[in-house]
Parts: C-alpha cells; sequence; structure tokens
C-alpha cells in the first residue's frame, strides 16, 4: 500500500479499520452464493447418498454404504465405471496429444498458421449436442457419409490391403451407433474431435513462452536434430502447460454427457456400452427419481475430479504463485 | 529439404483440417438439399434446388366441401371428385418451394427457434451479467483491500474451483425444485451466478492494478464500491472479454444443465434443448430442417468468433492459462 507523505498516523489505521467492513460487503455475495450453490449441495450429496431419498417420497431411510456398495457390484454400474474411464483414458491422452502435435506443426509454418488455426478450433466454439447430430447423420448405416465413404473402396485394391475394409464390403458397412463393438469409440471420436482445438490453443499460447536462446544453446551443446529440440528444450518449457492441458481434458472427459443422450436417447448406447457417469446420475437421479444412488455416483464423480485437480495443483505448485 | 518438410506438414494438417471441416461442411449443406438429394446422397453442396412441394402446405389447406362448391362455376363439366382433383393440383402447384428455403421456414416454423434463440440470449446475458456484478466487488476485495480472513477466503475460492458445478447437479436440481422454481428462467441462471474461476480470474488481473491508481481515487473521495465498478471496471476489460467468451460459449451452448431443469415448458427451451426436441419430434425424413436448425443454432458463436479471432483465442489463452 501506497504511504501517503503527509498524511498522520492515524489515518492509514482508521482506513484500515473501514477497509474491512467495506470488504466483507463487497466478499458477501459472493460468499454467500459460493456457500448456498457449491458446499452446501455437496454436503447434501454426501448425505443423502446413504440414504434412499427420493422427491415427494413420504420418508427417508438410511441406507448406509448400500448405494456405494450397488455401484462396485452390480453390472450396470461397471459398465459406467469401465465405459467412462475407458473414455478418459482414450480420449486425453490422443486430444492432448493430437492439440501438441498440431500446436507444433502450426507453429514451424512458414505460412497459414491462421487458417488451420481457425478450422482446428471450429468445433470447440460449436454447439456440440448440434455436431452430435450432424455426426449421426453422417453415421447413418445407409444413407450416411461415412458408409458411402468406405464403400467407394469396396472393389478396388484397397479393399485387398485392408481386410476391415473388406470385410465390411462383403458383410455390410459398421452400424456404427447401433453396434456395442464401435459405439463407445465413436463417442470417443467425437469427444476428440470436438476438444484438441482448445488443447491446442493452450500450447500455442505455451510454445509463445519457450525462450528462442534456449534453442540456441541446445543447438551448441548439440542437439541438432528436431527431436532432440523437441525432447531437450520444448517439452521441459512446455511442463505447466501440459500438467493443466491434462487435467483440464481429464475433467472435461469425466464430464461427457451431449454426445451419449443426443446418440443414445434410449440410455447408454448398445448393451449399455457408453452408459457415461454423468449419464448415470441424468438417468437414476432425475429420471427414474433414485437421488440416493444418483448421489453416489455424484459423491464418486466429485473424489476422482478432486483427486485429478489435486495432482495437478501439487505438480505445478513450485511454478505458480498465487499471491 | 525445408520446403519438402513444410510440404508435409501442410499434407498433415489439411488431412486433419479436413476431418474437422466436413461435418460442417455436411450441415451446411443438408440444411440446403431436398429430402430426395439427402437420401440419394446426390446434388452436391448446394443441390439443385429444384422445386418441391411443401406437404405441410397442401396438408394445412387442404379443400374441403365448401371450396368445391365454391369452384363449381370454374369447373362447369366436372364431378366433385374431379373438381377436388383440379383444386389439390392448383394447391400443390402454389405450394411449391426450394429446398433451402423450405428447410430454413420449416426450422423456424416446425419449432419456435426465435424463441429458443431469444431464450438463449436471456440466459447467457443474465448469467454473464450477475457472474461479473458478483466476481468483481469480490475479487476487488481480494486483491486491494486488507482484511482479516482475506487468506481463508481466498482459500475457500481455490477450494471451488475444484469443484464442477455439473458434477453436483443432482443436490441443486433438489434444491430448485424444493423452491419451485424448476422450469423458469431462475433454474437455468441462478446455479451459475457464481463463478469462482471469474472471481480467481479477475483477481489475478486486478494483482497487476498499480494501488497508486486507487489512492488517488480515495483521495478523490471515492468510496470502494464506485471505485470497483470506476476505476476498477474499465481497467479490467481485456480480463472481462476473456471471462465474457467463456462463460458465454459455455452457456449457450450447455445441454447438460437445461436439460436437468426444463422439463417439458417448450417456451423456455434454450437453443439446445430446441433442437433435441424437434430431432425428437420429426420422423427421419425431415433431416433438411433439422440441419437447418443446427446451423442456425451454432452459427452466432462461430460467426463472432470468425470475426473476432485474434481476440478469442487470446482471450481463451489468458483466461485458461492459471
Amino acid at each position: 500500500m501506497a504511504v501517503l507523505g503527509t498524511s498522520p498516523r492515524d489515518i492509514p489505521r482508521r482506513r484500515a479499520r473501514s477497509q474491512r467492513g467495506t470488504a466483507w460487503l463487497l466478499i458477501a455475495p459472493a460468499l454467500t452464493l459460493m456457500v448456498l450453490i457449491l458446499l452446501v449441495p455437496i454436503l447434501s450429496a454426501l448425505v443423502l447418498s446413504f440414504t434412499d431419498y427420493s422427491l415427494a417420497a413420504p420418508e427417508v431411510k438410511w441406507v448406509g454404504f448400500d448405494n456405494y456398495e450397488k455401484i462396485f457390484t452390480r453390472s450396470s454400474y461397471e459398465k459406467m465405471l469401465w465405459a467412462t474411464f475407458t473414455y478418459v483414458v482414450v480420449v486425453v491422452p490422443i486430444s492432448v496429444g493430437l492439440g501438441l502435435g498440431a500446436a507444433l506443426l502450426i507453429n514451424s509454418l512458414a505460412r497459414g498458421k491462421e487458417i488451420y488455426k481457425t478450422i482446428y478450433f471450429l468445433p470447440v466454439m460449436a454447439t456440440l449436442l448440434a455436431m452430435a447430430i450432424v455426426w449421426e447423420l453422417m453415421l447413418h448405416p445407409t444413407i450416411g457419409t461415412v458408409n458411402r465413404t468406405l464403400q467407394m473402396g469396396c472393389g478396388t485394391v484397397i479393399e485387398r490391403l485392408w481386410p476391415w475394409l473388406g470385410d465390411g464390403c462383403a458383410n455390410g458397412m459398421p452400424l456404427w451407433l447401433g453396434d456395442k463393438d464401435y459405439a463407445l469409440w465413436v463417442i470417443c471420436f467425437l469427444g476428440i474431435w470436438q476438444g484438441f482445438g482448445f488443447n491446442m490453443v493452450l500450447y500455442l499460447a505455451g510454445l509463445t513462452g519457450v525462450p528462442r536462446d534456449l534453442y540456441n544453446a541446445a543447438e551448441m551443446d548439440g542437439a541438432r536434430s528436431g527431436w532432440e529440440r523437441f525432447r531437450l528444450v520444448t517439452w521441459p518449457a512446455l511442463g505447466p502447460t501440459t500438467v493443466f492441458v491434462v487435467t483440464i481434458t481429464c475433467i472435461r472427459a469425466f464430464q461427457v454427457f451431449d454426445t451419449v443422450e443426443a446418440l443414445f436417447p434410449q440410455g447408454g448406447g448398445p448393451s449399455k456400452s457408453a452408459y457415461m457417469m454423468m449419464y448415470a446420475i441424468y438417468e437414476k437421479g432425475i429420471k427414474q427419481n433414485l437421488i440416493g444412488i444418483g448421489s453416489a455416483i455424484t459423491m464418486l464423480f466429485l473424489i476422482f475430479v478432486m483427486i485429478i485437480t489435486i495432482i495437478q495443483r501439487r505438480l505445478t505448485e513450485r511454478k505458480v504463485h498465487y499471491s | 529439404m525445408k520446403r519438402i518438410s513444410e510440404f508435409f506438414k501442410h499434407a498433415l494438417l489439411l488431412v486433419g483440417a479436413l476431418i474437422v471441416i466436413v461435418p460442417f461442411y455436411q450441415m451446411v449443406s443438408y440444411s440446403l438439399k431436398s429430402p430426395a438429394e439427402i437420401e440419394r446422397g446426390i446434388g452436391g453442396f448446394m443441390g439443385a434446388q429444384e422445386l418441391m412441394v411443401d406437404e405441410r402446405c397442401v396438408g394445412s389447406s387442404m379443400p374441403d366441401r365448401a371450396d368445391v362448391e365454391a369452384a363449381r362455376g370454374d369447373y362447369p363439366n366436372l364431378t366433385d371428385t374431379d373438381i377436388l382433383g383440379a383444386l389439390v393440383e392448383k394447391l400443390r402447384a402454389s405450394c411449391m418451394v426450394r429446398p433451402a428455403v423450405f428447410n430454413y421456414t420449416s426450422a423456424f416454423k416446425e419449432a419456435p427457434l426465435m424463441r429458443y434463440l431469444l431464450n438463449g440470449m436471456i440466459v447467457t446475458g443474465s448469467i454473464f451479467l450477475l457472474q461479473v456484478i458478483v466476481a468483481l466487488p469480490a475479487a476487488y476485495a481480494l486483491s486491494k483491500l486488507k482484511f482479516w480472513g482475506r487468506e481463508t477466503v481466498f482459500g475457500l475460492v481455490l477450494f471451488c474451483l475444484l469443484i464442477p458445478v455439473h458434477a453436483i447437479a443432482l443436490p441443486l436440481y433438489i434444491g430448485l425444485a424444493k423452491l419451485g422454481l424448476i422450469n423458469t428462467y431462475a433454474a437455468l441462471v441462478v446455479p451459475w451466478t457464481i463463478s469462482v474461476f471469474g472471481i480467481f480470474l479477475m483477481r489475478q488481473f486486478f494483482m497487476t492494478v498499480p494501488d497508486e491508481l486507487i489512492d488517488a481515487a480515495r483521495m478523490d473521495g471515492m468510496g470502494e464500491l464506485s471505485i470497483v465498478w470506476r476505476v476498477m471496471l474499465p481497467t479490467a476489460v481485456p480480463a472481462l472479454l476473456a471471462f465474457a467468451i467463456f462463460s458465454v460459449v459455455a452457456h449457450w451452448n450447455d445441454y447438460f444443465w437445461p436439460r436437468m431443469v426444463i422439463t417439458g415448458d417448450r417456451s423456455l427451451f434454450t437453443p439446445p434443448l430446441g433442437l433435441r426436441e424437434f430431432k425428437a419430434d420429426i420422423d427421419g425424413s425431415l433431416y433438411g430442417p433439422m440441419m437447418a436448425t443446427a446451423t442456425v443454432i451454432v452459427t452466432p458463436l462461430i460467426v463472432a468468433f470468425l470475426l473476432a479471432q485474434r481476440r478469442f483465442i487470446e482471450g481463451i489463452t489468458l483466461s485458461g492459462m492459471k
């Protein structure tokens, strides 16, 4: 705080006292909302997860860990956990990798940077639900562009070189969304398609922060190939960016909902192969009014997200100063 | 050597760009074509735009007994059935439209799309406004005022950053249901009024504002609240813009939360909900109007992005990097 040269001693003190009051006044709305909208719900989810509460039910029974036990023993929840983790494990590395790859390639271009940036960022801006519906049409088994395009390869040499296509030509192209072997992968693909442009932008920002002279220094030390320069300079310099990108991609991946609900309105896809946590919370808690189990899934979800974020905090603690 | 590697980079990036852009191309293309062209995958980007009969137009003004009686004079030698046939023929001829026109007009007529867009603007607008009104004073206090408990409050903000609001949707839903707010605008807006991310972002930004500026304002006799709105707000425009981008994009595109709290009342639907409803309503042959709807919903943000690209990307970067 700047000291005002000629002012008497007690002015700052009086001001400090009045500042305290004003400060709490300024913070009060935010603090109240934070408690009511964020903290109270977490606590109530925790409490509700031990009950069989449902809206408009006459009584509530305490069921202990029953809800949690169900999640870890029943096959539909096992499928939920499996689908969610598969999604996270597939989508996070690929969309981070593609984001980084695209950023590096674009950054090294002599011309045309802007156009690629623009294109890759389009899906991030677009309403995911609308794009999911477009993809649904494109993946339509008979009139969709995807299968039509694949069919053009039938009867050509590609069919012989690519057994999967040959099989499709002989026995019909995949149903994509109707087939439990493909449904989850389609959802994963859409997640990657939609999100990697965001990572690209963050990486491009990270790249501008890599000191130029480090490259010269590395070159002097004998790092001649592009790969060596990447390994010795770029990658370490991008460390904090990577930690951040991985974290938010993880959290977003856990929250996948739009595509699942849009493409599988009956819920979770063919034989629940794409039954994601967020969808399960919605289905159990809202559609079926089973709030107890919905809350238990909520708690599990929160625990996953918090673990990821705390790991991130630990990893970046040395780099970031909040005050 | 250099040119070869540049060539390969472009080739690689072009393949990626193609995959990214094909759905957008398809969406716009389908929104222009006739059902037959979509069904058979013909017609290029625009379709032939040959006139087609708008069946809904025909169905809505089908000639009845009275019309036949009235038209008897025009067709002296025909039986009633033939007159009816002739009238239907005439009606069909008057109901011819170009596919592109058909798709877009059905998008607006079939579903109250204007209403959805208006709702989208109301909801995203009020969310952003309330977030700023709540976050800005808090961020100012946390960055520029000294008071007992400041560290605790800031710690709480950091903790709340861990909580994705979507994750606690269920208890929020119950709370709103208990208050009788399900199916109201309030349900769409209230849970988003607090943005800890906004507080955090603004605080980080205010930390860089020199104290002298605030002291000068105090010397001029300004109160703390007017300092927030008349001194801090103008300096915070770049950060606010970044935050606005985040907030508006997220809430315009949000589907999960509206799906939870708007159950059935179509007049409250936000654009994604409207699109979802439209999809459930129609049978498979009306892909054209559905794609027109999708185009209309996706366009505002895309256009904004294309117009202010640099700002957008800077904004995402500024607010994305903690």
